[in-house]
């Protein structure tokens, strides 16, 4: 039994038809339910009004940056990872209720449940920042070009598309998306608060700063920020993203992504093709 | 594996090169599969099933039927053994074999958040039907599982009888030869029990090969071909409701008496009566015989000899509950639901 289709004759052919029937089937139920939807981007949209107005005059260390400028890429990459725990939720429930025993006694690729799975949160993912996109220019974000708001993004969209295998490893495990929400959580918050994502990482303490500065959330936020900061000096540099250049975010950022996407879409695979799942 | 057939386990009539074997749709052959926490669920399990049969597979929760359900259809991996589903090894080939098959359960596995037309069409899709098949095809299962006009509600509004259906009506889309239902109608009212089975009747019929697992016993004698009876992993009895019955000393002369006393004085009367001593419980005697008309007009005679008046005398065949109360020490259909395998 082969972990991933093979391209041998059609069976990519039908390995991609089945992805794209499970991505559909998962994008039709989110757009029957656009309550949830909502409800995803209530809290973000939040964050950006509290950081925006309440807390971003208290916030030293930025010097001729606008805060809201340095926030917005923050709240994307906050809100982009949470999303992608969607994939977790979704497989846990599928796997709770039988649906993933129906899916695994079926000829299709295997594969295709998890690509599926994943791309859905992709697609969400770029709707949800096209709304940040919008709610960020009404409250006075202006990234500094639209190539670099669109590389950064591209490379943020990558970054989590790895996550959701991650989350998606975390599903197939947890008994309930009760237990995906007790798992994930403890992760998530830590690695996107304890990054750049509303404050520098400068102000805080040695010891938080060391893990801040080396975590890849923090990288992924450095990198998106550069590119919509644009004209970024070389003592914002030094402040900002420890003198780390554009090219070397970036690829910093990409290597996360493929390394994180490797191991856990290896092991997320693994898992739902094991005949104990 | 192989030293399973090399120490002649494998049934005569089979041909080990291919696992093929004329006649049965599949083939279970010695299966063991141990959980975590030492327990054995499939503790050397073997069976057939001629194409075009039933074989009700019976078990009180936990005996194994769930997992032998996985197994055959390739979502679990035993420890040793082997299995063939219309001639295809599910263990060497599973990709194959999952297109020889389908699958419902007691769980319903359908989507909830799409319609009943959606999710079949997700099937049919999956099976990689052609597109204009797809919706013909769920259109006529709709049909077919009186489901038509509510195939675009979203599932969330089906009743659990409906749901069920359309589970079934989704392991069909792809006309598999071979039928693997686990528990079809645990926790369904009668009516949509009753309803069910008249659908599942109706495939019988049309020619497909059936693995019926169920706790409901009744279930078994109106549908099932053949039964094996599985408990702790192993099959304890195999062969038609008839011959399992028959098994329990085949029929019995059941008399109850007025009172006490004259119960009393009944089991004096009725010594060598019948096969082995009479046995009383209460105010009744029974009687185990193999031929009935013969032993019940002795022991009218004796009862009327011995001037002792009858509350009732009735002759009677074991039923399938009695049968497995007395195979497996446990009461059928008295569990949650679940077979507790995992």
């Amino acid at each position: 039994m082969s972990l991933v289709a093979l391209p041998r004759g059609s069976r990519v052919e039908l390995g991609i038809g089945d992805t794209f029937a499970m991505a559909g089937r998962n994008v039709r139920r989110i757009l029957r339910a656009p309550d949830q939807v909502v409800f995803t981007l209530v809290s973000p949209i939040l964050f950006t009004l509290l950081f925006r107005f309440v807390f971003g005059g208290a916030i030293r260390g930025l010097g001729s940056i606008n805060y809201v400028n340095y926030l917005i890429p923050g709240i994307a990459v906050q809100t982009a990872i949470f999303t992608s725990s969607n994939s977790g939720f979704a497989l846990a429930d599928d796997r709770g209720n039988g649906f993933l025993d129906r899916l695994r006694s079926l000829p299709m690729a295997r594969s295709a449940v998890l690509i599926g799975r994943v791309l859905t949160d992709t697609i969400s993912n770029a709707t949800g920042l096209v709304i940040i996109v919008i709610v960020g220019l009404a409250v006075g974000f202006r990234p500094h070009s639209v190539p670099g708001l669109v590389v950064g993004f591209g490379v943020l969209l990558a970054f989590v598309l790895a996550t959701s295998f991650l989350f998606a490893l975390v599903g197939l495990y947890a008994s309930s998306s009760q237990a995906v929400n007790a798992a994930t959580f403890p992760v998530i918050f830590p690695l996107t608060f304890a990054s750049s994502a509303f404050v520098p990482t400068a102000t805080m303490p040695s010891w938080l700063r060391a893990f801040a500065n080396h975590q890849p959330v923090t990288t992924v936020i450095n990198a998106v920020r550069d590119l919509t900061l644009g004209n970024v000096t070389a003592a914002q540099r030094h402040q900002l993203f420890a003198g780390q250049s554009t090219s070397t975010l970036i690829i910093q950022s990409l290597l996360w992504t493929v390394g994180i996407g490797l191991v856990f879409g290896y092991l997320a695979l693994r898992r739902y093709n094991s005949t104990n799942l | 594996m192989e030293q399973a057939i090399a120490g002649g386990i494998q049934p005569e009539g089979s041909s080990a090169a291919t696992g093929t074997r004329p006649g049965a749709a599949v083939v279970v052959d010695s299966l063991v599969k141990t959980f975590k926490g030492d327990v054995r669920a499939l503790d050397g399990v073997s069976f057939e099933i001629p194409t075009g049969t039933v074989l009700g597979l019976l078990g009180p929760n936990g005996a194994g039927k769930t997992t032998a359900v996985h197994v055959l259809t390739t979502l679990l991996r035993p420890d040793s053994g082997r299995a063939w589903v219309a001639g295809i090894d599910v263990l060497a080939n599973p990709e194959e074999a999952r297109k020889h098959m389908g699958l419902a359960g007691q769980f319903a596995a359908v989507d909830e958040g799409l319609t009943g037309m959606e999710n079949l069409v997700l099937v049919g899709r999956l099976n990689h039907l052609p597109r204009p098949e797809r919706r013909r095809r769920a259109a006529e299962l709709l049909e077919q599982f009186d489901l038509a006009d509510s195939g675009t509600r979203l599932l969330k509004t089906y009743s659990g009888g409906m749901r069920r259906r359309l589970d079934l009506a989704a392991a069909l889309v792809a006309r598999p030869p071979v039928l693997f239902l686990d528990e079809p109608t645990t926790g369904l009212d009668p009516r949509s029990r009753i309803d069910l089975w008249a659908v599942i009747e109706g495939l019988v019929a049309d020619g497909t090969t059936l693995l019926l697992t169920t706790q409901y016993l009744e279930e078994a004698d109106r549908l099932a071909n053949a039964i094996c009876v599985i408990d702790h992993g192993r099959v304890i009895a195999e062969g038609t409701a008839a011959e399992l019955k028959s098994r329990l000393g085949g029929t019995t002369v059941e008399v109850v008496l007025p009172d006490n006393p004259t119960a009393a004085r009944a089991l004096a009367a009725l010594e060598g009566v019948g096969d082995g001593d009479p046995m009383v419980d209460g105010l009744t005697v029974r009687l185990a015989t193999t031929t009935g008309l013969a032993t019940t007009s002795e022991l009218v005679r004796r009862l009327e000899g011995a001037g002792l008046d009858v509350s009732s005398l009735q002759l009677r065949q074991p039923s399938l509950d009695e049968v497995f109360l007395s195979l497996t020490g446990q009461e059928p259909g008295r569990g949650d639901g679940s077979d507790g395998s995992q």
